[in-house]
């Protein structure tokens, strides 16, 4: 089914002199891995950013689920479901690791008993393997413990939209290949839509149906990871003139 | 576990009915230090409720203290009210101008909320001192006592009563589901929004609920004090329960109790060296935030922490981390 879940129209954003996206269109549809890929400074986590809610772009609208969500504020967003993890991680470094992810469980069932919500937030933790250390402050993490907290937390959500920004960074061979096979999981198992920004270019083309190319602010092209790899503008792209 | 926190309570609850008991066998002046720190207790643990637990360092506490102070004393005063009423009306008061600035210092973060509640604070002694027919400026207003018969003993019951439902108050909110988003709108707004929490709401309660106990606590006290002048929302009174907060352990539950009880005990006793007590204090709070964040309670329990870890490992150097 080619169901657009998550779409940009037109998007633009300037901060100052640097037009940093310029009449982006792009769409992820439901149930599809989606790779966000493009050099340093092309615009990808700005693009994050503005369907997050963190600021709203300075022209052009985000639609999810058909319903245009521009300009809503982050937590409205999240909860209409959409979950963002941040490429410079951002942990509660004072609270716990379970802590930290029980302000996501919480916040998603407000006024429900503590059980339901400490739950979700454990069985977030347990999924990406850091249950042993969920007393530990989050500030105690070394940076792959960090992004691995990063995603528990966006899980504790119970997003339908799940978007990571580069959350292989400093993993090993064998580690990136985890991960991957933990990523497709989450849409094969749980049916999330993933939309997922990422450098290391094995992952994306073993786990995306498709994939987005931005340069300098503007979508270069989109398709299928094998022609969007071969395809001499991306390579010029990546490698400069 | 459970033998243990069953054990706590028997031990919090025979302390405290030892508190209770402890007035009776002091003279007046010291049942006076004791009323007076109980208020102190009210103030430093709704400021670190704010300050401590949502980060929103407010210079602004102490002025609404004085609003409760004020608008229950005026109405006793001037229209009659019963104290009671009054008390209640001021408490209420502080919370409606605790809302309004929350909402006036929610785009603004550190240095800049701190100075518009210091702004804030400043324009009510202005109006205070200005508005003399109403508030007698600084030569106070007297009002009336909460009992018929004044009686200190009546009054420590009084703040003791005030003193825990402040505590009480401050424990129930830091334990909800709410502590957990005041704790990670300390730690990362943008975080803590990206993860469905309402920052604004957040931050906003967090204001009302403290000014609110602020003010109850200032009309309380004004009532005992039976004359409001300008000093109970001055900012010698704002950095003396700062000073206590951060030197007792901002940010935890205790830590502002052990500030107010210290603090006002040790100016009783430094006071006759000179008014600069405030000044010490607040010195020896810089130094504190600088060197021991955590205030008392950080050192206390790290040395226990040490003491316990020395226990368990019997071989290792009590002094190694
Ligand atoms: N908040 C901001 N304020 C000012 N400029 C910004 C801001 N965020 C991004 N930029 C600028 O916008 C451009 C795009 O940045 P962005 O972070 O979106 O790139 P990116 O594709 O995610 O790069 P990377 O692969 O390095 O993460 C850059 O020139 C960056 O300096
Ligand atoms: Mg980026």
């Amino acid at each position: 089914m080619d169901v657009a879940l998550l779409q940009g129209r037109g998007l633009s954003k300037r901060f100052g002199g640097v037009q940093a996206l310029e009449e982006v269109d792009f769409e992820v549809q439901a149930g599809t891995i989606v790779g966000l890929i493009g050099p340093n400074g092309a615009g990808k986590t700005t693009l994050f950013n503005i369907v997050a809610g963190t600021f709203p772009p300075s022209s052009g609208v985000v639609l999810f689920g058909g319903r245009t969500i521009t300009g809503m504020p982050a937590f409205r967003i999240c909860r209409q479901g959409i979950a963002r993890t941040f490429q410079v991680t951002r942990p509660f470094g004072e609270m716990t690791c379970l802590e930290n992810v029980a302000v996501a469980a919480v916040n998603r069932h407000p006024g429900c008993p503590k059980e339901q919500w400490m739950t979700l937030a454990r069985e977030s933790l347990a999924a990406v393997g850091l249950e042993a250390l969920k007393d530990t402050a989050a500030k105690h993490l070394n940076v792959v413990q960090k992004k691995r907290l990063e995603i528990a937390r966006s899980l504790a959500t119970e997003p339908t939209l799940l978007m990571l920004d580069e959350v292989l960074g400093g993993l090993n061979t064998q580690e990136i290949q985890e991960a991957i096979g933990f990523i497709r999981r989450l849409r094969d198992d749980r049916g999330l839509t993933v939309f997922w920004i990422e450098h290391v270019m094995g992952a994306i083309m073993q786990a995306t149906e498709k994939v987005i190319v931005l340069d300098q602010g503007r979508v270069l092209t989109v398709g299928p990871p094998r022609e969007v790899v071969a395809d001499e503008r991306v390579i010029h792209a990546y490698l400069g003139d | 576990m459970d033998m243990r926190m069953t054990k706590n309570r028997w031990l919090l609850a025979a302390g405290l009915v030892a508190f209770a008991l402890l007035p009776w066998g002091l003279g007046v002046y010291h049942q006076h230090i004791m009323i007076v720190s109980l208020f102190y207790v009210m103030m430093a643990a709704s400021w670190n409720l704010l300050a401590g637990y949502t980060g929103q360092v407010s210079f602004g506490h102490a002025a609404f203290a004085g609003i409760g102070a004020y608008a229950s004393g005026i109405l006793a005063a001037k229209a009659g009210v019963n104290p009671w009423v009054g008390v209640a009306a001021g408490t209420l008061l502080a919370a409606i101008f605790g809302f309004l600035v929350g909402i006036l210092c929610l785009k603004l973060g550190g240095i800049y909320l701190s100075l518009t509640t210091l702004g804030f604070s400043e324009i009510l002694h202005i109006i205070i001192n200005n508005e003399y027919e109403i508030t007698r400026g600084t030569m106070g207003l007297q009002v009336p006592g909460l009992l018929s018969e004044y009686s200190k003993l009546a009054y420590f019951y009084i703040f003791l009563a005030g003193a825990l439902l402040t505590l009480g108050v401050v424990y129930r909110l830091i334990h909800s589901d709410l502590g957990l988003n005041f704790r990670a709108v300390q730690n990362d707004e943008r975080a803590a929004a990206s993860l469905g929490v309402d920052v604004v709401k957040v931050r906003v309660l967090a204001f009302t609920v403290s000014s609110a106990l602020a003010g109850m606590a200032g009309a309380l006290y004004g009532h005992y004090l039976l004359l409001i002048t300008p000093q109970i929302p001055s900012l010698d009174q704002q950095f003396l329960v700062l000073s206590m907060t951060v030197i007792g352990g901002m940010g935890s539950f205790v830590g502002p109790v052990i500030g107010a009880f210290g603090l006002e005990i040790l100016s009783e006793y430094i006071r006759a060296y000179g008014e600069y007590h405030v000044l010490a204090f607040g010195l020896v709070a810089l130094a504190v935030a600088r060197f021991a964040p955590r205030g008392m309670v950080g050192i206390f329990r790290s040395v226990w922490e040490r003491r316990r870890q020395a226990a368990v490992h019997p071989s290792l150097p009590a002094e190694s981390p």
